[in-house]
């Protein structure tokens, strides 16, 4: 199978040979990883073609360790000469750094043997080496609903709306004979919508979908999603402050997520800048919660053999009936906090089912819940990773006996998110396969609103 | 850093021959104007961790970028090689935009000539009744009028002669308070080559500096942990690195630690608000600057479309966006689109008085680009975006606008915002502040997000402070594409807006 803009067998070549640079240069151990990318992007305006645009993109990273010391460096020039003046540059820069004993490539018994062709995963879709210009136009145009909206006597500003498809190869090898490759294609579309409501107002909202396989991609409803959400927004009102059930979108709930992962992580450990100190085998969350990596999912988005040192992926628990299970310890970390390696960062975090068996999706969330808000998208924010503190500007929904009732504005929503986890109510069936964190829709119960 | 045009040639193994003929190529499918962005960038970074300068490297970026604009209508294409080959089938990609359109029979060359003896279609210059204001200046760069000329080129500062900078970064943290556990120092410099030519054989280029030094510390009172980030960053060589410098971020990281670890999430509601000088300017830039940005505004998507020329604001505010100013992190000679650099006045005593422009806009609207056309690299088409966006000082004490306010908060350090353009609605996560009582600052508090709406806002600032400030962080705007931009604020008092809290 010939696969169009992946790294070629010359450009394999340049890699090894980059390794071998570094290490005549005088490195005693390096790790080099060769990025190629193409990527094509149709845009449309109104439903009229606005912008094309092409990026390929081929590089290096060099990762040194030389004497003890340790740096990293990148190029995308990759002549040969070019390279070679690279990876002596590098050494010598290396040289220059202060010793970290700490800093070792990882021991091969760790790193992933069995990603050889890149192929392995399913995350290539054939269909992309039959793409042209003229296939990409139908496909963006496809997916734009500004006719059918304008149709609809609804006053709309614009629709904008991006057609995109991508292939990415890695070529990861170190000097201690590891050699790794990843190939995944991408298909993508996002729509925003602006319409103008009955009160004179502006309303926007997004919709988007991606996927490995041009089948599965949900293009004809992408632009009639973020219309239907522009729509709906229309006409919000304030609610009054207090605590509520919280309903957290299935597009949004991986917002909640990412902190804690952060958090576990050994770079925010290390440095006790992490509301996760000391939590390992401790039982943080609620009695029933699950958070597993399965990152060797065959055709799942977010899939992977290997994480960026090259180490063998495989699934673990994170968090297992409430228990913290892992820390992510690289190699580096794992030398300064004493610790047993385990891998660089989670892959494809899964938050399992929790709660009552009829918790499946955000209908049944809301009418499990009764009465709350529903949150569908954020609007600024941020967290104290030292504490877990967070406040965010939220959009969403006020409902009541599990429909919605009205759109909310200016509603802001702080606490603490072990404080949040451990207020779970429920956690649903419905994460959305376009997503490497597969989160689904999420429900809380007090929660702090504040509007 | 303006070097001589021959410099800049080299680099990129071209001249205005191959210059011409890649315009003329992008335009063969008949185009209105191309434009070409080369770019060699060398980026460098150290970092101190655990009190060792350990870890470090560098990063090579270097390709040029290829428009063709047909309308309002956008082709992009980059290429990593400046091989005349492979310029040209970059040329040809980025064509694709104008494929199928009435050339009228006309060739490329025609096209070329045609816009070059209009020169206009893109640069309009702004009439002034019947007078016209030459604000262009069309010439070759001029080192004399550069905005940021460098004294100690990044390239080659040796690794050694860097180091001892954050060595003493950590001595000078650690020296001015015991609760400091752990110190990252981090110095991130780059260098940027830049030659742009378009279809108006317009040539500029020049080379653009960017130094960063940042702190991020974490600190124990034995009972609980607290972080801290701080940073400066300017257009400026290795010279930006003094003993002022460091002794300053210490300063500031180290500021006011008694009150972060006493400080509280207050009850949250609707109170007035005083923003503090500098870092509040955050507010100007996401609430207000990008929904100034003529792209939003030229698609109808922007809640100030179609204000132009309206009161927007009390008498004696004025909003500015300035790439003027020596050694800033938004200085720019030219902007991404050869546009020379200037100083934009969005709001004029009150009154909305420009957009920001790129080319395309500037077209739209028929006004002259106000330098405003930029990118993050050669990989994207350039865009509207602010630069330094600041609001000029009023005629208020800082202290009698605080001591004006019963019952409300005082801000002036955020790490985060953002703004729904359409609806101008907007929230700010505040790092730390504290409440006014009775015209006071009272508790300290922290962690809390400020919303409110941007004409909302910005009509209900009441006072202006006397003591405008331009915070020197290392501010980055995400607008699609990444770019260094800086932002100011004297003392203002916004008479509403909501408070998250408990």
């Amino acid at each position: 199978m010939e696969i169009p803009w992946t790294i070629t067998e010359e450009e394999r070549l340049l890699a090894e040979e980059c390794l071998g640079y570094a290490m005549k240069a005088g490195a005693s151990g390096a790790r080099v990883t060769m990025n190629k990318n193409m990527m094509d992007l149709f845009s449309m305006l109104n439903g009229e073609l606005d912008k094309v645009t092409r990026s390929g993109d081929r590089s290096i990273m060099l990762c040194v360790f030389a004497d003890g010391k340790y740096g990293t460096f990148s190029t995308n020039r990759l002549g040969e000469e070019e390279l070679k003046d690279f990876a002596e540059k590098a050494v010598a820069t290396v040289r220059l750094l202060e010793e970290d004993p700490c800093r070792k490539l990882p021991d091969p018994l760790r790193c992933a043997k069995g990603a050889l062709t890149g192929l392995e995963m399913g995350l290539y879709d054939p269909e992309y080496a039959g793409m042209d210009a003229s296939k990409r136009l139908d496909l963006a145009r496809r997916a734009c609903y500004f006719g059918d909206a304008k149709a609809e006597g609804v006053e709309v500003i614009s629709e904008e709306c991006e057609y995109s498809d991508s292939i990415s190869d890695e070529y990861l090898i170190d000097s201690n004979g590891l050699s790794c490759r990843d190939i995944e294609s991408s298909f993508e579309i996002g729509t925003e919508y602006t319409i103008q409501g009955a009160d004179g107002r502006k309303y926007s909202a997004y919709w988007w979908d991606s996927s490995t396989a041009l089948k599965d991609l949900g293009l004809e409803t992408c632009g009639r999603r973020a219309f239907e959400r522009a729509l709906s927004t229309v006409g919000p009102a304030p609610i009054k402050k207090g605590r509520y059930n919280l309903v957290l979108s299935n597009e949004v709930s991986g917002r909640v997520l990412s902190p804690v992962l952060n958090a576990l992580k050994g770079t925010a450990l290390q440095q006790k800048n992490s509301f996760m100190l000391d939590s390992l085998g401790k039982k943080i969350f609620p009695s029933g919660l699950n958070i597993y990596d399965k990152p060797c999912e065959v055709g799942r988005l977010g899939s992977k053999l290997y994480d960026s040192e090259g180490v063998a992926q495989r699934e673990r628990a994170i968090v297992k009936d409430g228990k913290v299970e892992t820390y992510f310890i690289n190699t580096y970390m794992a030398g300064k906090m004493g610790m047993a390696p385990t891998i660089e960062s989670d892959q494809r975090p899964c938050v399992e089912p929790f709660g009552p068996a009829e918790a499946r999706d955000e209908k049944s969330i809301m009418e499990l819940c009764g009465d709350g808000i529903l949150v569908c998208g954020f609007n600024g924010g941020n967290n104290n990773s030292s504490t877990g503190d967070f406040s965010y500007g939220i959009e969403g929904f006020h409902f009541k006996d599990g429909k919605i009732v009205k759109p909310v504005e200016g509603v802001v929503m702080t606490g603490n998110f072990l404080r949040l986890w451990n207020n779970l109510i429920a956690s649903g069936r419905d994460s959305r396969p376009c997503r490497a964190r597969q989160v689904p829709t999420l429900a809380f119960k007090d929660v702090d609103f504040s509007a | 850093m303006i070097n001589s045009q021959e410099s800049y040639f080299n680099t990129f193994g071209v001249g205005e021959a191959q210059l011409s003929k890649l315009v003329e190529a992008a335009l063969e499918h008949g185009g209105d104007y191309a434009d070409l962005f080369f770019e060699n960038s060398t980026y460098r970074e150290l970092v101190l961790r655990d009190g060792k300068v350990s870890t470090g490297g560098f990063h090579v970026d270097y390709g040029v970028g290829i428009r063709v604009l047909k309308g309002d209508k956008t082709g992009y294409a980059y290429s990593e090689s400046t091989q005349m080959r492979d310029m040209l089938a970059t040329a040809e990609a980025a064509s694709a935009i104008a494929m199928g359109s009435d050339t009228d029979g006309r060739t490329a060359a025609k096209i070329v000539r045609e816009a070059r003896s209009t020169a206009a279609t893109y640069t309009v210059q702004h009439s002034n009744g019947d007078r016209l204001v030459r604000r262009f200046f069309t010439g070759r760069p001029n080192p004399a009028a550069d905005r940021y000329p460098v004294a100690m080129d990044w390239r080659s500062a040796a690794v050694e002669s860097l180091k001892p900078y954050l060595e003493k970064l950590e001595t000078a943290i650690r020296r001015k308070d015991s609760r400091v556990l752990k110190v990252i120092g981090i110095l991130e410099v780059s260098m940027s080559d830049i030659l742009m030519y378009n279809s108006f054989s317009e040539l500029k280029y020049d080379t653009r500096p960017m130094g960063t030094l940042a702190a991020s510390v974490v600190f124990s009172d034995g009972k609980s942990i607290e972080n801290s980030h701080v940073s400066r960053s300017f257009r400026m060589g290795a010279e930006m690195l003094t003993e002022d410098l460091i002794e300053g971020l210490a300063e500031q990281v180290t500021s006011r630690l008694d009150d972060k670890f006493s400080a509280k999430r207050p009850k949250g509601g609707v109170m007035p608000v005083v923003m503090g000088a500098g870092a509040s300017g955050i507010l100007l830039h996401e609430a207000m600057g990008h929904s100034f940005e003529a792209d939003f505004n030229r698609k109808g998507q922007s809640i100030f479309a179609h204000r132009l020329g309206q009161k927007v604001c009390m008498d004696g505010i004025n909003i500015v966006d300035d790439g003027t100013i020596r050694g800033n992190r938004g200085a720019l000679n030219f902007d991404d689109e050869g546009v020379p650099g200037q100083r934009t006045c969005m709001v004029e005593n009150g009154v909305l008085a420009s957009y920001l422009h790129d080319r395309i806009s500037a077209k739209f609207y028929g006004v002259t680009p106000t330098g405003n056309g930029r990118r993050e690299s050669f990989r994207y088409n350039p865009i509207p975006r602010m630069r330094a966006t600041y609001m000029e000082g009023g005629n208020s004490e800082p202290e009698s606008i605080i001591a004006s306010v019963k019952k409300g908060i005082y801000v002036d350090e955020f790490s985060n915002g953002e703004v729904k353009i359409g609806e101008g609605d907007f929230t700010f996560y505040v790092k730390s502040g504290y409440l006014i009582e009775n015209g006071r600052l009272t508790m300290p508090v922290k962690d809390i997000n400020i919303i409110g709406n941007g004409p909302k806002a910005l009509a209900d600032i009441v006072a202006v402070g006397n003591d405008p400030k331009i915070d020197d962080a290392a501010w980055t705007c995400g607008k699609e594409q990444s770019a260094a931009v800086s932002c100011g604020i004297p003392t203002v008092l916004v008479k509403e807006l909501t408070v998250g809290g408990e």
